[in-house]
């Protein structure tokens, strides 16, 4: 194939609106009478609220209405209807909203919350998953098993366990009694916030009892469509949720976060558009959280190094509401094994009410925490076995044939971990590791892992072409444009498509619900992939409308044109050259009559056969895709204090075909910083009320360009995927994976001391040092 | 409220503001200069620089009345029309940029690095870059960026 396009580093289409300050954001948004709203939070963890008295707060100046959900009894969620808009009778998190002051400015709205006076009963919380499992814990939700859910999230009634995954493959006693040698180990992965440098915003406006216009910070607005039709009884037709430029997300702004809750209060003001922009602080304590997981898990394998059983239960501290985690939860079940063949596993993954603010997606979505731990195992199993971690991996391999835990056979399409494995071993070990001195130790570690985006077996993609009178195009989707290049990409794949320079494309900047075709969210990695074929498949009926149209001009068999992209032009006749453009309009011939029609195309695409797990197996073709990759990290460890340098990051990804090399190249490094900051600086930590108490950017600390590594490798592997655009696959989240083991595993070569928890410090592993001297 | 005049981009501006008002909320809620973001409100990471007098400075933690008489410049007056000033075409071509959140901040920082000493040393530059968060870059292409700013600026180099 001969591209013009894709394969090319070309420069992002957005550039120009973001060094110029022109791209907008929710933030910069203002409206005709709008209105600012901010919100009353609750400073406890976990509260009864006995009264509260708006009464003052209604009489400050500029004050529009103050707004609480007493006597409200809206539930929302999509697979898990057990939040309310606002608090009601009860408070399950410090930073959960309980009232919403709006006013004429952001200012008075702030003041008047002050004036608010709540009435609270404080009840005993609970933030770690474990002791909210354990007999006598709080319960957060007395009527968890009483919400409404779809199948697949079964509760535990009584507990505060609001979903169970279970995965079994094979025989676990039989398998474990097969094992010659076995390994068990504890894991921690603490509660992360995103920190996308935008904090969440939204602005609200009811123009009629039945129509509403949003605009927010969101990944999914017809996730949030969704969920405000459902709140409110009203037509999905009638909902206008606009997306613009998105300030990262991360997952963080997936599913819904504070849309219900701006859409119920402006409900109280109709006509006013209501405008809430949360503040840093309120992005950590009020927004969404990430991870928070505490694992076991336990191996066993033949003295060969190959594996046969895996038990690992994974428990989730997911926060005070559960429908934006449960799909976390599950999702880290099917990767609990890491990239290897098991023949027998059992594997039990649940999701815990914990009094923080609500988990959700974060980057990697339930695959970082559980590849935590299978990646770290292999490296003590590997010891214990006396071989390389290399040797055991490559032993064990998912590869052509081979059956993972949710029961796919794996096909060659979707990668090969082999040539990950060489191209990251040689950028590691291709100079000798320096010799430990007087104040450093020095280490190598390895991991590896798989990624699939994790979905409803009819998430789709759509896209709306349409084809100006002068050949450009115009080209709507609805993947949101968070900083991941997908409008850049996306207008390769069409520009590819359709024949045509890049500068002919224009792919719609912002998405509205009214206008843009149908997007089930951006996650999973998978607006590339599936947004790109929906792209190919309007693109290619496009082109098929032309043909037809030439084909009837000239009185041709369609099979003798040929489709050149400006032109088409005939096999059989030379002096046929047709201007393509001269068919966006119905086509005007030479006497003076119409022909053919609009060139307005639409492409949907969604992964075929994709299907919820087995109740009891947990089983079933639940993954649309895979993609496999292996990361490395080298290490420079000070003797004297703990301190951990982190030289070198490494990762090779089998992405199928590299699309755009330097984009792809930036998103890798990203996502590996992130996995840095998650393996050595992050962690939200509680005080003694359980309020999240480094809830700003200097105490809670992600990397600065100071903490880059003195190195970075980036591969690609291309073993093309059979459904993917030009057979790329998914690879936005993937980076962050596969760092946290990597450098532990370094640590470990380094000093021999085993970790089990990030984020890693000094002090501790000092001590540890220490004992092992 | 108090009254007071600033020069922003060139043009004087008549402003009203109180003590509770940042320079942010000047030049994003009155000004309507929204390119200028907001991603902390304490000084921590850097994406509300503006150049005042030649400095750059956190304009979510200057108070208004300390930008009194001053002259601001923002990230909508460093080009000439619709001519990009050298940094931005050098982040533009290193990469430098994702979401696009940060990358006013950071344009506007090194403006005012450049300005004051176009010789600026790798350590100087990583200096000031250092006060700036970035959530999704990694940071290598801005580091780059960076650099190719300086050789644009000094060379005098446009695209
Ligand atoms: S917004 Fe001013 S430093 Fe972050
Ligand atoms: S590009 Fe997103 S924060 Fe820097």
């Amino acid at each position: 194939m001969d591209l013009q396009c894709i394969g090319k580093s070309i420069l992002r289409t957005d550039a120009y609106d973001k060094v110029t300050g022109k791209a907008q954001f929710v933030a910069d948004i203002k409206l005709p009478r709008m209105l600012y709203a901010r919100i009353l939070r609750a400073e406890y963890a976990h509260a009864k609220i006995l009264s509260i008295d708006t009464s003052e707060a209604e009489k400050m100046p500029g004050v529009m209405k103050v707004v609480t959900a007493q006597g409200c009894d809206i539930l929302f969620g999509a697979c898990i209807k057990d939040q309310p808009p606002l608090a009601t009778d009860k408070v399950r998190h410090a930073g959960e909203g309980v009232a919403a002051v709006i006013a004429e400015t952001e200012r008075q709205a702030e003041e008047a919350t002050k004036k608010i006076k709540v009435n609270y009963e404080p009840l005993p919380y609970v933030i770690d998953p474990l002791e909210a499992i354990a007999e006598g814990a709080p319960i957060i939700h007395e009527r968890n098993h009483e919400y409404f859910r779809v199948p697949g999230f079964p509760p535990v009634k009584g507990t505060n366990i609001f979903h169970h995954y279970k995965l079994r493959k094979g025989d676990i006693e039989k398998g474990f009694k097969e094992a010659e040698i076995t390994v068990e180990e504890n894991f921690y992965y603490p509660l992360l916030s995103h920190v996308q440098m935008e904090p969440h915003g939204c602005i609200s406006y009811w123009d009629s009892p039945e129509s509403v216009r949003i605009i927010a910070s969101t990944q999914a607005p017809f996730i949030v469509r969704e969920i405000v039709a459902q709140m409110f009884h009203i037509p999905m037709a009638n909902i206008k949720v606009e997306a613009l430029y998105l300030g990262g997300g991360f997952g963080g702004k997936s599913d819904v976060v504070i849309e219900p809750m701006c859409a119920y209060i402006s409900r109280f003001v109709p006509g006013y558009p209501v405008k809430l922009i949360l503040t840093r602080k309120e992005a950590f304590t009020s927004s969404l959280v990430g991870r928070g997981m505490r694992g076991k898990i336990k191996v066993g394998a033949k003295k060969d190094g190959k594996l046969v059983a895996i038990e690992a239960s994974l428990y989730y501290a997911d926060g005070a509401y559960g429908d934006t985690g449960c799909n976390v939860v599950t999702a880290s079940g099917f990767v609990a094994t890491g990239p290897y063949e098991y023949e027998h596993c059992k594997i039990d993954c649940y999701g815990v009410y914990t009094n923080t603010p609500p988990v959700g997606a974060y980057r990697g979505y339930g695959h970082p925490e559980a590849q935590f731990m299978s990646e770290r195992i292999m490296n003590i199993l590997a010891e214990k076995l006396g071989m390389s971690q290399q040797e055991l991996m490559r032993k064990n391999f998912l590869c052509d044939g081979k059956v993972n835990a949710i029961g796919q056979i794996i096909r060659p399409g979707n990668g090969n971990l082999y040539k990950c494995l060489d191209e990251v071993e040689q950028a590691l070990y291709e100079v000798p590791k320096p010799q430990e001195d007087e104040n450093f130790v020095y280490g190598r570690g390895l991991a590896a892992f798989m990624k699939t985006p994790m979905m409803i077996p009819h998430a789709s993609s759509g896209a709306i072409l349409r084809m100006c009178e002068d050949g450009s195009f115009n080209i709507s989707i609805s993947g949101i444009e968070m900083g991941q290049g997908c409008q850049t990409v996306l207008s390769q794949i069409a520009a590819e498509t359709l024949k045509v320079p890049l500068e002919k494309i224009h792919i719609s900047k912002h998405v509205d619900t009214q206008h843009s075709p149908y997007e089930w969210q951006t996650v999973g990695s998978i607006t590339t992939y599936r947004a790109g074929n929906a792209i190919i498949q309007a693109c290619e009926k496009a082109i098929q409308k032309m043909l037809e149209t030439v084909a009837a001009i000239y009185h041709r068999h369609i099979g003798d044109l040929k489709y050149e992209g400006e032109f088409i032009t005939s096999k059989s006749d030379l002096n046929l050259r047709f201007e393509t453009k001269k068919l966006a309009q119905a086509y005007l011939s030479p006497d003076g009559h119409g022909v053919g029609e609009q060139i307005v195309t639409g492409g949907s695409y969604l992964i075929r056969n994709v299907q919820f797990p087995h109740p009891e197996t947990g089983q079933g073709n639940c993954a649309g895709t895979w993609t496999f990759a292996c990361e490395g990290a080298e290490v420079k460890i000070n003797k004297h204090t703990g301190d951990v340098d982190i030289t070198h990051l490494a990762v090779a990804i089998d992405l199928g075909r590299t699309l755009n090399p330097s984009l792809a190249r930036i998103q890798m490094i990203g996502g590996m910083m992130m996995g840095y900051g998650a393996t050595l600086t992050e962690e939200l930590i509680f005080d003694d009320r359980g309020k999240i108490k480094n809830a700003n950017l200097n105490q809670y600390k992600i990397p600065k360009l100071s903490q880059m590594p003195e190195k970075f490798t980036v591969k690609f592997v291309e073993t093309p995927d059979e459904a993917g655009p030009f057979g790329a696959r998914c690879i936005a989240e993937h980076p962050v994976i596969g760092i946290p083991p990597a450098v532990l595993n370094a640590i470990k070569d380094a000093t021999g001391v085993d970790l089990f928890e990030i984020p890693v410090k000094a002090k501790v592993l000092l001590e540890k040092m220490g004992g092992k001297k | 409220m108090k009254t007071m005049q600033l020069t922003v981009n060139g043009k004087a501006h008549t402003v009203h503001y109180d003590d509770k008002t940042m320079l942010i909320d000047i030049l994003r809620d009155k000004l309507d200069l929204t390119g200028t973001k907001n991603g902390c409100g304490h000084g921590a990471c850097g994406a509300c620089t503006v150049i005042m007098n030649g400095e750059a400075v956190r304009s979510c933690i200057i108070k208004a009345a300390k930008a009194e008489g001053k002259e601001i410049l923002t990230i909508e007056g460093i080009c000439e029309g619709n001519k990009l000033h050298p940094i931005q075409e050098a982040f533009i071509q290193a990469g430098a940029i994702q979401c696009g959140f940060c990358t006013a901040g950071y344009i506007m920082t090194l403006h005012a690095l450049f300005t004051k000493s176009p010789d600026a040393t790798d350590e100087e530059i990583k200096k000031v870059l250092e006060k700036h968060l970035c959530r999704c870059t990694g940071y290598e292409t801005i580091w780059e960026g960076a650099k190719l700013a300086r050789r644009m600026m000094k060379e005098k180099i446009t695209l």
